[in-house]
């Protein structure tokens, strides 16, 4: 049984790690280049918060996914709120449906994470290019989202093993074996 | 579960929606794209790029200079220490090198337009999810950038428009977006046209001059300019050279494809024109 100033330092690192995380994914996501394959470029902060929302419980979770949506509409330009309510969402939905019925592993993660990824990717592009009825978006959609999500969802390894790591090493020890 | 929906903290999950939601339709009906939060958001976010944009070679190629540097490490292990030293100088002297040449190239563009007034940038973001190349740059509103600036390179060829002026960052629609419009004339036949993207264009990192007249003398390898119509971009900034002339689908005019004399799908560093 650990005591409360004890408990809180804990979760202040904790937190402290999560953010600097974030803040990772965010530099990554946004930087010219980097893993660039064709028009297709890894999102990191989906994964990151979906993640977390599996390791931690579905309310941290979801605060989690909306501050890793705002600043997802932040690099990707979007407006303010539009990925953040849609992160949050899918952080508590994931959050929850594990803790009630999925039993997640590494890989199954990986898979789970791309099929939210599709699911955001797709929505954008209906909204953003499909709707407003841009010739050649076909070709933009084949080369661009595929290609995403399998880059993405081959870096949702990483992440969920770097929030397992942060989330069991600073667990609250409250006495219960 | 069932009894979490009772709680505070799911009020609070709800608050934080509902929240997002006002944020959401106050950035929607103010046409902007961040609210303060977001803001807040991109100030702390916006060093870290600055610096990961340096590190991964947006300005020398560090990259490949780092993986040469650690073949050299492996090769001899003698000059780790060395190298490391040599490596930290060499990412300082490329910083100092690309800073040199920026103020070279803005004096050069000054020297051109005497009557306007410009700001440095450096491309610090780029994301998948923009299918036209719009960028983030690493200078904002307390640098003098605001909306509705024009961007171009440091070449003086135009790049696009600030559509979002945060404090240390701005957010730049670029010349293939099919939302970017700017009134442009063919330098050597005079005519007239609307400089705007296109969505089956934009991948090869080319835009359209729409509304030329059927009878116009343009040619392929023409060069566009803006002509400063409408107040919003200043006159005479280079655009691109047309590279094919087709009918527009109504027949009332045609359609020039230009390819941009900037590189707006690779740029690195570009200038925005606060003042003209």
């Amino acid at each position: 049984m650990e005591s409360r100033r004890k408990r809180r330092r804990s979760q202040l690192y904790k937190w402290g790690l999560y953010v600097l995380l974030l803040l990772g994914c965010t530099v990554l996501q946004a930087l010219p280049g980097f893993l660039r394959l064709g028009q297709a470029k890894p999102v990191l902060l989906l994964p990151l918060a979906l993640a977390a929302a599996v390791w931690e419980d579905e309310f941290s979770g979801a605060l989690f996914g909306a501050l890793c949506g705002l600043m997802w509409d932040y690099t990707a330009g979007k407006t303010a709120g539009l990925l953040a309510l849609t992160v949050m969402g899918l952080s508590f939905v994931l959050s929850v449906a594990s803790q009630l019925y999925l039993k997640l592993n590494t890989l199954n993660f990986a898979l789970v994470s791309a099929g939210a990824l599709w699911l955001v990717l797709s929505g954008d592009f209906l909204f953003y290019y499909a709707m407003p009825g841009y010739s050649g978006m076909l070709a933009r959609y084949l080369a661009y989202i595929p290609l995403t999500v399998l880059l993405s969802a081959v870096l949702a390894v990483p992440l969920y093993r770097a929030a397992g790591w942060i989330s069991e090493t600073f667990k609250i020890d409250n006495g219960v074996i | 579960m069932k009894d979490f929906f009772e709680t505070w903290k799911f009020r609070i999950l709800i608050a934080v929606a509902v929240f997002l939601a006002g944020l959401l339709l106050y950035a929607a009906a103010n046409g902007r794209l961040t609210a303060a939060p977001q803001e807040l958001l991109s100030v702390a976010a916006a060093p870290f790029q600055k610096a990961a944009a340096w590190v991964a070679g947006g300005v020398g190629s560090v990259w490949d200079k780092y993986t040469s540097i650690d073949e050299t490490m492996a090769e001899n292990e003698a000059l780790r220490a060395e190298n490391a030293e040599l490596r930290r100088q060499l990412a300082e002297y490329d910083q100092l090198k690309a800073e040199n040449e920026a103020f070279r190239n803005l004096v050069g563009i000054q020297e051109d337009h005497p009557e306007m007034s410009f700001v440095p940038a450096f491309v610090i973001g780029r994301d998948g999810m923009d299918a036209f190349g719009g960028f983030t740059l690493d200078q904002g509103t307390v640098h003098g950038v605001k909306r509705g600036d024009t961007v171009i390179d440091d070449e003086g060829h135009l790049l696009g428009t600030v559509i979002e002026a945060g404090l240390t960052s701005c957010r730049v629609l670029t010349i293939l977006h099919p939302s970017f419009n700017a009134a442009g004339v063919v330098s050597r036949t005079w005519d007239n046209g609307i400089v705007t993207g296109d969505a089956a264009y934009a991948p090869a990192g080319q835009c359209v001059f729409t509304d030329l007249s059927r009878e116009s003398m343009a040619s392929v390898g023409d060069e566009i300019i803006t002509t400063g119509l409408g107040g919003v971009y200043p006159p005479d900034i280079l655009v691109g050279r047309i590279v094919s002339i087709e009918p527009e689908p109504s027949g009332t005019s045609v359609v020039a494809v230009i390819q941009p004399d900037a590189d707006v799908l690779g740029v690195k560093q570009a200038f925005v024109i606060t003042d003209y």
